[in-house]
């Protein structure tokens, strides 16, 4: 199955992108905030990455950043999900190592749409 | 009386609350394990429901009712060899890079709190002596210490139970403990290995003079502590360590809780945290 | 080589790294030293005084260091005094995501001292300035908490605010708030996250007689 790590500080928001990745298939893991999901990257070898820009303690940008420079690892595609629709903010997450950016809040099919897009869809 | 109740979003509720707050997650199977505590950390508060009690802690200005769930929901035993891999990070990891990087034949120094009864202290002067071969070459300083004056005295007089010794090697137990009618007596190369301190952490008088550290254990402390202390203990060890120095929580706690101040390094062994600017 | 003890207390290394003065002018005066680590303790050391939050957000303008602003940080919240508020709430404006964090974090730590501003806040012209405020309800202990996310989602026209909103309903709200959700959920009938989390409120907020499971 593969596995999708869901970075957010709202817990809300964690709970309604698993709720469409797990009812779609895909095995899901948290993390709240920047600095716990590179633990949890650097640990864990995930297929996908759903990262929000704005958290305490490491935000999105520097999570993916961080992760990225690590060049021994396999790299996961990442989207990265922002409250933010400017271009600035988007060319960031692309510099930061995005595959997508999407806007919050998100709506099930088109987060179902880019994770297939990235992923294939998961094994019936 | 009706026995109190944890309804399914009650143990929700709290899973989120704890998970955020410690990075802990118990899952549906341990709702045996939760309900029964949270149950009893209601009738000591007087809660008389569960959103009672949740108010409570989520509300609780000085953090004691939630250092008192805490201690509740994990497990607090101490012993030698505790969390093992970091011991094994140490050696197989911080030492080589510490040492690699080091210009000058100067002390390598170690601080590792809170001391409880010394097993952590002791356990790192058993594995720096017999299974870091970089010994031969670097001397190597191991301070701990503890708020606990009575704590300490049993530290440094080193006397342990079977129980406290049941992950020592046998090879170790036979070269450097010696069985007495009371228990297991650390000889004295070990005791003389360590110096035992008193400390507040909270105190910044009393943390002032710790500094140049080159790894710091800080298992099982900051746990406990509320936001704010765990912020300022976290500025604190920034400050008691060298930069490029490193810091070892307890094996269900994380930064990512605390402070952004530290790097996340991962060894083979371990994840541990690295002040920045070797 | 070995394992070595010292049987002194551990002492400071050869020189006094703090040679400056720890009065009041000579603590802002080092806020200013080149050496972060000097920058630091300066910043620690002026907590205990209480009219260092005008110096302390002065070196908080400027300062790069990550490490000293954190303490710096940590100082205003001991400071705690009208000035620092108001400095804290002046971070929240940065364009520093890191910046705005920590103030938030600090906020959250003053529920006493934020309270009377945290109206205003709820209704700042800036959208993100609402997220935030709604963030440090998060640790406000004060009896209007709910009624002031209820008025939130019956008049907050930015979705995300909203989104915000139901995140902490569902952990202190009550039924009082179900009618108020009811017509969020009507107003965005057509965003499923808002669908999702007001649905989650109401279901954590539903009320609870005894012994109900």
């Amino acid at each position: 199955m593969k596995r999708i790590l869901i970075v957010d500080d709202a817990a809300t928001v964690r709970m309604y992108h698993r709720a469409i990745l797990e009812s779609a298939g895909y095995a899901v893991e948290e993390a709240v905030n920047g600095m716990e999901a590179l633990e949890k990257a650097l640990t864990t070898q995930y297929d996908l990455l759903l990262v929000d820009v704005n958290m305490p303690k490491m935000d999105g940008y520097a999570f993916l950043s961080e992760l990225r420079s690590h060049s021994d690892l396999a790299q996961p595609p990442a989207v990265m999900i922002s409250t933010e629709a400017e271009l600035v903010d988007r060319t960031k997450a692309y510099a930061a190592g995005a595959n997508f950016y999407m806007v919050k809040p998100t709506r099930p099919d088109s987060l179902i749409g880019h994770v297939r897009v990235l992923l294939g869809s998961p094994p019936q | 009386m009706t026995a109190a109740s944890i309804s399914q979003d009650d143990f929700l509720k709290f899973q989120e609350y704890f998970y955020r707050k410690t990075g802990i997650r118990f899952e549906d199977n341990k709702r045996y394990f939760v309900d029964k505590r949270l149950v009893e950390r209601m009738g000591h508060t007087g809660s008389a429901n569960f959103r009672e009690y949740f108010s409570k802690l989520r509300f609780d200005t000085d953090g004691v009712e939630m250092q008192a769930l805490v201690n509740l929901m994990t497990v607090n035993e101490t012993y030698f060899f505790r969390e093992q891999y970091q011991f094994d990070c140490l050696v197989n990891s911080i030492l080589p890079e510490i040492v690699a990087r080091k210009k000058d034949n100067r002390t390598i120094r170690i601080w590792a709190l809170p001391s409880s009864s010394g097993e952590e202290a002791y356990t790192i002067a058993l594995c720096l002596i017999e299974r870091w071969p970089g010994i031969a070459d670097h001397d190597v300083e191991i301070i701990s210490s503890d708020i606990d004056t009575n704590i300490l005295a049993l530290a440094k007089a080193g006397l342990y139970s079977a129980r406290s010794t049941m992950h020592v090697p046998e090879s170790y137990l036979r070269k450097y403990f010696r069985k007495t009618a009371n228990g297991f007596q650390i000889d004295d190369t070990l005791r003389g290995a360590v110096e035992f301190t008193r400390v507040n952490l909270q105190d910044p008088t009393d943390v002032r003079p710790y500094r140049h550290f080159d790894v710091i254990f800080c298992r099982n402390l900051l746990i406990y502590f509320d936001d704010v202390s765990r912020k300022q203990a976290a500025e604190t060890f920034y400050d008691a360590l060298r930069p490029g120095g490193f810091i070892l929580l307890g094996h269900s706690e994380s930064m990512s809780r605390i402070s952004s101040l530290f790097q996340v390094r991962k060894f083979d062994d371990a994840i541990v945290y690295q002040r920045p600017g070797v | 080589m070995a394992l070595i003890k010292k049987s002194a207390a551990p002492r400071n290394p050869a020189k006094d790294d703090r040679a400056g003065a720890r009065d009041f002018d000579g603590l802002t005066r080092q806020l200013d030293e080149h050496d972060a680590t000097a920058r630091r303790w300066a910043a620690r050391d002026l907590a205990v005084h209480a009219n260092a939050s005008a110096a302390l957000l002065t070196r908080l303008q400027r300062e790069n260091d990550v490490s000293v602003r954190e303490v710096i940080l940590t100082s205003l919240m001991r400071i705690a005094d009208p000035a620092a508020i108001g400095g804290l709430v002046a971070c929240l404006r940065s364009e520093d995501a890191n910046l705005r964090n920590e103030a938030i974090e600090a906020m959250k730590s003053l529920p006493v001292e934020v309270a009377p501003i945290m109206r205003g806040l709820l209704v700042d012209q800036d959208p993100d300035v609402r997220i935030f405020a709604v963030n440090i309800l998060e640790s406000l202990r004060h009896p209007d908490v709910e009624a002031w996310l209820v008025e939130v989602i019956e008049r907050e026209p930015t979705v995300n605010v909203c989104g915000t909103a139901l995140d902490l309903l569902a952990e202190v709200g009550t039924s009082a708030s179900h009618d108020a959700l009811e017509r969020l959920k009507t107003r965005f009938a057509s965003e499923p996250y808002i669908q999702f989390a007001a649905d989650l409120a109401l279901k954590r907020t539903a009320s609870m007689s005894d012994g109900q499971k």
